[in-house]
């Protein structure tokens, strides 16, 4: 009954809208809602005793209208402003570039990572001789070399009038000085010099190099860190600074974050900077990396997955998608180790036959490229051969009955590998393992455990890893290495490529090696990962080739105008 | 004459339940709530012996396809049917909010006997001690735990079970002591009940719709815990469905493929929600001060008590 003449007088009050009934019908409802009960009465909800605050909501209205007034002027303002530059100059100042690996700081002599060679090599720092984007030993600091008969003396001659970007000299000590100080402090790549017995500049633009042993890998190694040339003169701290003699120098470096390189105003070659300003941003999150580029933030991505890459695609009047060549490996790694449930070889042929790569790559957007062995045709000695294991599932079913195995009665195996190649690999060779026989577990952990488990301690059965070093070809002739391989005739073929004297000779003795190994099964290659890079239009001049480890930034430009057309 | 006695309980608790059940289903909230958990339940079941797909089958060549006849709600980047591993997540999802409601239970009923035990120093270190471990956020115990675990179940309860454990004992504390300290409890402690007595028959009964409140808000941030955890890697192994794991390996590419995040998306969400709507709902219809029809039934039964 008393609820009833709450709600009756509360919905007279609002129709009569009248102030003073109002106050009064809330008095009521206040003074009858109570119940006999008090606990009873704590837990009754009690209806609103005031009508909505009117100052409160015209006050929020107020500051919303504000809000949405000087969003809207300062969103538009921007614009026009970016439009007016665009139509002063057509080639901007400044182009940014969205990578993805960021280095931890610049001191690229003791910090492992191929984030500081993509950067740093070729743009601010460079070498004797410098890499093309094939790949092949192209001049650098060096403009000639000769190479003696027997491979063990190499004469560069440097080019002349070269300077670095204090302002100091470059010459044939500077040259020697770098690599001698190099192998003496073992710097990081010091072991690709172990041949290497001196290092002699003859006179202010010869230098000459003497070799223990020939070694046919030596002027490839050279375009890398071990053939850098630092200023002897300078003091600098290399982790946060950096003197070249590159077309760029490191003005700003914000760890994790970006690097803001300018054009070296004292740059001695014809590679000159056609951009005064290149900013590479680091973007570790996939998505924030596609909103940059679409907001305009960075011009360029580099890398990003091919299904990522799709919108921008099919958005070809204002993108560029391309995927370039690289070296990247993706190396499903057996443990070859006696003990090892797959040092039986018709077990590890099986998994070969099972895969289907081509279904893989084209998961992958179909970018990748098949790999039958362990070269990639950017490196010497690479060979077709995928052949070796094409797909077949009867083959695969045949040789795990002869070693035992069934669906009914399944071998089990583990994949270990790291979580940032994603869980699908992992899921699609288990259900590609599946009917062969094999169950396959898939633990996908953190890159440290992968690093402590697969290649420090050797606890595993399958792993799954990028290699993406150029000229890696010698994990293979070391039994030490972490998928535990030893094949004494590969470990010879190896030697001897090593030790050939010209290209030739060493490409057919790894090729020959490289084709024995695939044979043996110790591993499978599931495709050779190519680097999809989207640039906005505009940008010319980015490499698509090998671009992350070999990133020449000096002819990239970005024209304004073309963009604003769209 | 104990034997006819807890007859008559078991019967007395069956009419509770029905008419707890009745009064959460006469409420909209209630009955939104009720349909989704026994769909949840429902699917889970389903999912043991039959899914549209084989779970194991992958397609390279058909990824991330659109909703089709043959795959409801389209395919993820292995190929697999979307609508298959949420139907088998469905599973691993119940099995994981069902143990992390049971060990939170355990863990904070253990607080709350700790809490307001009679011995003063036991209960004022616990309440210190509590105040304190419920600093440590769960996603940090579940960082730690998963360096020896690795990504397993195991993880996503003991970290939750834990973490809500202690949220549920302070939660509950007061409630616990107003009960502990009454005139009824005394009197029971003076007829030489035994702490563990006082526990179960006064304690537990008086706090029963904080817990329900607290269990199911724990049940549904279970739920969101999981897909945290394992988007993070440290939850739900590779190759166990969940929906974690639907949305994790999806929601990489939300910019390109936004329907196939949806979906275990949505279905999180409403779960979620069931999963706290029902608590509430709960809380009410169990609450004999609250729900005048449960008062009705316990005085008719204590009328045949008494007959």
């Amino acid at each position: 009954m008393s609820q009833d003449n709450g709600v009756h007088a509360e919905t007279g009050a609002t129709s009569a809208n009248n102030a003073n009934n109002a106050s009064s019908a809330s008095g009521t409802t206040g003074a009858t809602g109570a119940t006999t009960d008090a606990s009873l009465a704590s837990r009754a909800k009690n209806p609103k005793k005031h009508g909505p605050k009117w100052w409160l909501i015209s006050l929020i209205a107020v500051i919303v209208a504000c809000a949405v007034v000087i969003g809207v002027t300062v969103a538009y303002g921007k614009k026009s402003d970016s439009a007016d530059a665009s139509a002063k100059n057509m080639i901007a100042d400044t182009v940014t570039i969205g990578l993805k690996l960021a280095p931890t700081n610049l001191d690229i002599r003791n910090t492992a990572g191929s984030a500081l060679d993509q950067v740093l090599i070729g743009n601010v720092y460079e070498g004797i001789v410098a890499r093309d984007s094939k790949n092949q030993v192209a001049p650098g600091l060096a403009s000639s070399w000769e190479e003696s008969k027997d491979g063990l003396t190499y004469t560069f001659h440097l080019n002349k009038n070269m300077s670095f970007s204090n302002g100091d000299k470059l010459d044939a000590e500077d040259v020697a000085w770098s690599i001698n100080e190099l192998i003496a402090k073992q710097y990081h790549d010091a072991d690709a010099l172990t041949a290497v017995s001196k290092v002699e500049a003859k006179n202010a633009d010869t230098v000459v190099m003497t070799l223990k042993t020939p070694n046919s890998n030596l002027l490839w190694t050279l375009t890398g860190r071990a053939g850098l040339v630092f200023d002897k003169d300078a003091k600098y701290d290399l982790k946060t600074q950096a003197v070249g003699s590159g077309p760029y120098t490191v003005a700003k470096f914000v760890e994790n974050d970006s690097i803001t390189l300018k054009a070296n105003d004292k740059y001695w070659g014809k590679n000159k900077a056609k951009t005064p300003t290149v900013v590479v941003k680091y973007l570790a999150d996939d998505n924030a990396a596609v909103n940059a580029l679409k907001s305009g933030d960075v011009q360029v991505l580099a890398p990003i997955t091919e299904t990522l890459a799709g919108p921008f695609k099919s958005d070809s009047a204002n993108y560029t998608v391309k995927a370039g060549n690289g070296t990247d490996k993706y190396v499903l790694g057996f443990n070859n180790a006696s003990g090892s449930k797959l040092a039986d070889k018709r077990i590890r042929q099986a998994i070969r036959y099972a895969i289907n790569h081509k279904e893989i790559i084209a998961s992958r957007g179909g970018a990748d490229k098949a790999l039958g062995g362990p070269i990639p045709s950017l490196d010497p000695g690479y060979e077709d051969l995928t052949k070796l294991y094409p797909y077949d599932q009867a083959k695969a079913k045949s040789l795990m009955a002869e070693a035992g195995y069934s669906t009914d009665k399944p071998l089990e195996l583990s994949l270990t590998y790291a979580n940032i190649y994603g869980t699908e690999l992992g899921d699609q060779l288990r259900s590609q393992l599946k009917p062969i026989g094999i169950d396959l577990k898939v633990n996908v952990v953190e890159f440290s455990t992968w690093l402590q488990d697969v290649y420090t301690n050797h606890d595993f059965d399958i792993s799954l890893v990028d290699h993406n070093e150029s000229h890696d070809f010698y994990s293979w002739a070391d039994p030490t290495y972490y998928f535990g391989y030893d094949n004494a005739d590969v470990q010879k073929l190896y030697n001897e490529g090593v030790a050939a004297t010209t290209d030739k000779e060493r490409d057919a003795k790894f090729a020959e090696a490289a084709k024995l190994i695939s044979e043996d099964a110790p591993a499978d290659w599931l495709f050779n990962y190519r680097i999809t890079t989207v640039t906005a239009k505009g940008v010319k001049g980015f490499p698509f080739d090998l671009n992350q480890t070999v990133l020449p930034l000096y002819n990239v430009t970005y024209s304004l105008a073309e963009f604003s057309q769209k | 004459m104990s034997n006819s006695h807890n007859n008559r309980a078991a019967i007395t608790r069956r009419a509770y339940a029905a008419v707890a059940l009745r009064t959460m289903w006469r409420r909209a909230e209630g009955k939104f709530a009720l349909i989704v958990l026994a769909l949840w339940l429902a699917v889970a079941l389903v999912s043991l012996v039959w899914t549209p797909q084989s779970l194991w089958t992958t397609d390279g060549y058909h990824v991330w396809a659109k909703p089709s006849a043959a795959h409801w709600l389209g395919t993820d980047g292995t190929g697999a049917d979307v609508f298959s591993w949420l139907m088998a997540g469905s599973r691993t999802n119940l099995l994981i909010v069902l143990l992390t409601v049971v060990v939170s239970a355990l863990w904070g009923l253990l607080l709350i006997a700790a809490m307001v035990a009679r011995n003063s120093a036991l209960a004022s270190t616990s309440v210190v001690v509590i105040d304190a471990l419920i600093s440590i956020p769960t996603v940090l115990i579940a960082l730690i735990l998963a360096v020896p675990m690795g990504a397993s179940i195991a993880v996503i309860v003991i970290a939750c079970g834990f973490g809500y454990g202690l949220n549920l004992a302070r939660v509950a504390r007061p409630a616990a002591l107003l009960a502990a300290r009454s005139a009824y409890v005394e009197s029971a402690l003076a007829n030489g009940a035994s702490g563990w007595r006082v526990l179960v028959s006064h304690i537990i009964p008086n706090n029963l719709p904080v817990l329900a409140v607290q269990l199911s808000l724990s049940a549904g941030t279970a739920v969101l815990a999981e897909s945290g955890l394992t988007y993070l890697g440290i939850g739900v192994p590779s190759g166990v469905p969940s929906w974690g794991h639907s949305l994790a390996t999806s929601v990489k590419l939300i910019n390109v493929f936004p329907l196939t995040v949806l979906w275990p998306g949505l279905i999180v969400t409403v779960v979620v929600v069931a999963l706290n709507v029902f608590g509430d709902v709960l809380r009410d219809a169990i609450d004999p001060v609250a729900n005048p029809a449960l008062r009705q039934t316990a005085g008719s039964a204590g009328k045949e008590d008494e007959r």
